[in-house]
């Protein structure tokens, strides 16, 4: 293989390194000088709706950022601090009552929406029937749990959220009743899914038609082939420069069309002061090495991963899928991506940044299930081969399901290779990237192994955990069954349901059960993790004051253009 | 005359009946293109997919969904988008339609005129270096892909040489309304129209060359040599206007397509937002509302065309207004 000619070029461009975590995070103070102009974004294409309720593709999420609010947030602060939860639109982060059970929000008083309207407890209340009345994707995965969602889920139309929320408007407070402790609930609460919108928001899909603001924000125009436009919302007051700070720049210009080349050559020309798209291959030495001042390669919870079908032959043999483990040069997959300064080789499901780690590694060469090494070293082949063997699979057809974006392709046919080389007849097929994604969670499609990625909603083991390997996401016949290992492994369940529980009071507890339950998965072998990758962040000249945060990436509000 | 347009009509009924028809059932039968899952979001509930399943009539049977469609997309035109779901995909079109005709209307002006004096002037120095060197041109011309020929002429034009003064006056990609501004109307897509135009002028001049050099042999060629007419009028007079009628034939079917649609890699590479940049969006996101929109757009170009260009035969040679 030839020597990642990006591996030299960009290996001296500024990395945020460390622990995503920060203690206290703090705003940065406001610099009135830099006050003013517009910022001019670039897309290949809008992000759909503009709904906050429904949307969730992160073109829009990191407009959300800037526009809406929910009764929590990330810090919109620059760098680790942004994976901390704070109090947003709720004056503080109340303390679990009955068990982790109950939970009472108290609002900032005076907080307005961009209507004119005061933010109110029944507002919030409204927003959480909403996020069923119009069928958030999150609507069962993170609200389910709140008293009264389960007759939400069946009867959309009618729900009340009777003994699920209380909204008090003469106190300002909201109550929160869980049918069981949820340690991630601050979290959930923090997703665009939750902004708070008025109570008068239209219970269907609002399409073309932003929601009434509360950010420093609001869009004002919005063509989803052309662009969209934000503009200050009027009635804008910071309450919490932590949770929602002021913006610097009066107008943002998204304009939607270019491809990911035309991205690069505009914004390097300034004709834009940032891209949305990734990167493309060709143009990371250029960038490396003429825009380097321009460039930031940012730290991002997003792995590439191999689910193995348990419920499939040759995979429903465990010696066949560590087999697999053992064989995937992780090295390589990260030289494929775009060389060691953006991809890094990945051991386990949790990637580097999230607390519950494992921090150590199964399948390498010089390490097993029993016998873990610090970092991975380089496949073993040999004892791959040995396992095939063993497991009487030698010479089974295999066929892997990649999308059909350049990085996947080039990892796709890497991967058929050593698929091969253990042992196996395989083939690959390459799905159009829009479908991918579902085809594979689908039974039906008889999917025996592929290679996806992988983004957090939030910072937390579960997201790469149970999302991935709990049985309640593994719906056979459905294109959303995200548990596409189809594993349900009793004694792994009930490690991350004891794991989510005991979170709520005992988070460092609860990162050693979340640990123990990576480890289960890495023994089951349900999945091979391959890499850990960065976010690739290209800037015009005249932008200053860069500010990224973990989720939701390049701050549009935070950033200057004089 | 009423027969015959009426005849004209019930085909075009028929064309686009049965290629709605099709884009349906193939969408349909294509593995993972149920939109329900994509339409949801990630890791939605069988509780959110039952709901959307339900809201988008996925669960009623096929024929139900295709008449609901059509009736959306021809009646009440408010058939919207599986992607940007507030967005209406009748009027994305017609808003789409001004920069496709922009695009096409300047590029076939372009290769019509170039391609007539491409042939015209092989035909006259037939056999010489120039006539030779035109042909070849025309095959290069027709052997670039579009879209490799346009990103290297972005890439020279808006990247490696952008600062130098050959191309500092090209503006960043993208369109700009006629009526909104002019000169960068034309700045936007002088560009295109000549990227568009080359394999087209190839094509075609190479067309007109072999039909001029055949007419020269007809009756009606050696009579008006014979009658002592000059050489530009017996080439421009009598041999370029019979010549005309396969060029005009090509001509009608090739701009249709491309109005409809076709110029959709020109279109995608330059960053304009016409019909075929929607196609290739359609395309690749599977949104079956706006694939089902474009394709009936298309559709009724290339019948509409095929139906002025019978009328131009008439026109073109004496021949068919006599038999009629």
């Amino acid at each position: 293989m030839r020597p990642p000619l990006l591996r030299c070029l960009l290996v001296a461009l500024p990395v945020m390194a460390g622990n995503a975590f920060a203690a206290d995070p703090a705003a940065s103070p406001y610099q009135s000088a830099h006050r003013g102009g517009t910022l001019r974004l670039t897309a290949d294409a809008s992000g759909g709706t503009l709904d906050p309720q429904i949307n969730y593709v992160s073109t829009n999420a990191q407009i959300f950022a800037v526009t809406n609010d929910g009764l929590t947030t990330y810090a919109h602060v620059d760098g680790p601090g942004s994976a901390v939860v704070v109090p947003d639109l709720a004056d503080s982060l109340p303390t679990p009552l009955d068990g982790g059970r109950t939970y009472v929000f108290h609002l900032h008083p005076g907080v307005r929406f961009s209507t004119g309207q005061p933010v109110r407890p029944s507002d919030v209340l409204a927003t959480m029937q909403r996020i069923f009345k119009v069928g958030s994707p999150t609507a069962g995965s993170f609200y389910g749990g709140i008293v009264g969602a389960a007759h939400c889920l069946k009867d959309a139309l009618h729900c009340t959220l009777a003994g699920g929320v209380e909204a008090d408007d003469a106190a300002g407070t909201v109550t929160f009743h869980l049918t069981q402790p949820d340690g991630e609930f601050f979290d959930k609460l923090a997703m665009p899914h939750a902004s708070v919108v008025p109570a008068d928001t239209p219970g269907h899909d609002l399409g073309n038609v932003p929601a009434a603001a509360t950010g420093p924000y609001e869009i004002t125009e919005f063509d989803p082939n052309h662009g969209m436009v934000l503009e200050r919302n009027p009635y804008f007051r910071v309450w919490s420069a932590v949770a929602q700070p002021e913006g610097y720049v009066d107008r943002i210009q998204y304009d939607f069309g270019l491809g990911d080349e035309a991205q690069v050559t505009a914004v390097e020309n300034g004709q834009y002061d940032w891209m949305f798209n990734n990167k493309p291959l060709d143009r990371l030495a250029e960038l490396g090495d003429r825009y380097a001042s321009q460039v930031h390669i940012q730290n991002m919870f997003a792995i590439f991963y191999m689910p193995m079908n348990m419920n499939l032959p040759p995979f429903d043999n465990l010696e066949a899928r560590q087999a697999v483990n053992y064989a995937v040069n992780r090295r390589a997959m990260a030289i494929l991506f775009g060389g060691s300064a953006v991809a890094d080789p990945l051991c386990e499901m949790v990637p580097t940044g999230i607390p519950g780690r494992i921090d150590r590694c199964f399948y390498s060469s010089g390490a097993d299930p029993d016998h873990s090494v610090p970092a991975w070293q380089k496949p073993d082949l040999a004892r791959a081969r040995a396992l095939v063997e063993a497991s009487g699979t030698k010479g089974a057809k295999v066929t892997l399901i990649a999308p059909n974006r350049a990085i996947d392709v080039s990892m796709g046919l890497y991967l058929q290779n050593t698929l091969q080389q253990i042992g196996y007849d395989t083939s690959v097929k390459f799905v159009t990237d829009s479908v991918a994604f579902n085809y594979i969670q689908n039974t039906s499609n008889k999917v025996q192994i592929s290679l996806t990625d992988w983004y957090a909603d939030y910072p937390a083991p579960s997201n790469f955990l149970d999302d991935l390997f709990g049985c309640e996401n593994f719906h056979p016949g459905s294109d959303s069954s995200i548990n596409i290992s189809g594993v349900c492994d009793a004694h792994l369940q009930a490690t991350m349901d004891r794991a989510g529980r005991i979170s709520v009071t005992d988070p460092a507890a609860g990162n050693a059960l979340w640990a123990q339950a990576g480890r289960q998965v890495m023994k089951l072998s349900a999945a091979a993790p391959l890499i850990q990758f960065k976010y690739v962040d290209l800037v015009s000249r005249r932008l200053g004051h860069y500010t990224y945060t973990l989720l939701t990436h390049m701050l549009f509000s935070q950033v200057w253009v004089r | 005359m009423a027969m015959a347009l009426l005849r004209r009509l019930g085909q075009t009924v028929l064309v686009l009946f049965g290629i709605s028809v099709l884009v349906f059932l193939v969408f349909f039968a294509t593995p993972g293109a149920d939109p329900t899952a994509r339409i949801a979001g990630r890791n939605a509930s069988p509780e959110t997919m039952a709901l959307i399943r339900h809201q988008y009539g996925f669960d009623r049977p096929l024929p139900v969904q295709y008449e609901r469609m059509m009736v959306s997309l021809f009646v009440t035109r408010d058939l919207t988008s599986f992607v940007d779901h507030g967005e209406r995909v009748v009027p994305e079109v017609f808003r789409a339609a001004p920069v496709t005709l922009s695009l096409v209307f300047g590029a076939a002006i372009v290769w019509v005129l170039a391609s007539i004096g491409m042939g015209t002037l092989a035909t006259a120095l037939r056999g010489s270096l120039v006539d030779r060197g035109l042909m070849i041109l025309g095959l290069i011309g027709i052997s670039m892909p579009v879209f490799w020929l346009g990103e290297v002429i972005n890439l020279v034009t808006q990247s490696r040489m952008h600062d130098s003064w050959m191309f500092s006056w090209v503006p960043g990609l993208g369109y700009v309304p006629l009526t909104q501004d002019p000169v960068g109307w034309f700045k936007v897509l002088v560009i295109p129209w000549i990227t568009l135009a080359i394999l087209f002028i190839g094509i075609y001049g190479r067309v007109l060359r072999a039909d001029l050099v055949a007419a020269y042999s007809e009756d009606f060629m050696r009579t008006a040599q014979a009658k002592g007419l000059s050489a530009s009028r017996v080439l421009f007079r009598h041999g370029l206007r019979t010549s005309m009628i396969t060029f005009v034939s090509l001509f009608g079917l090739d701009f249709a397509q491309l109005v409809g649609g076709g110029a959709l890699l020109t279109e995608v590479v330059f960053g304009l937002q016409g019909v075929g940049r929607l196609t290739y969006q359609a395309l690749s996101n599977l949104d079956l509302p706006l694939i089902m929109a474009t394709v009936m757009y298309s559709a009724v170009f290339v019948v509409l065309a095929n139906a002025l260009v019978d009328i131009l035969y008439v026109l073109l040679d004496p021949r068919v207004r006599d038999a009629g």
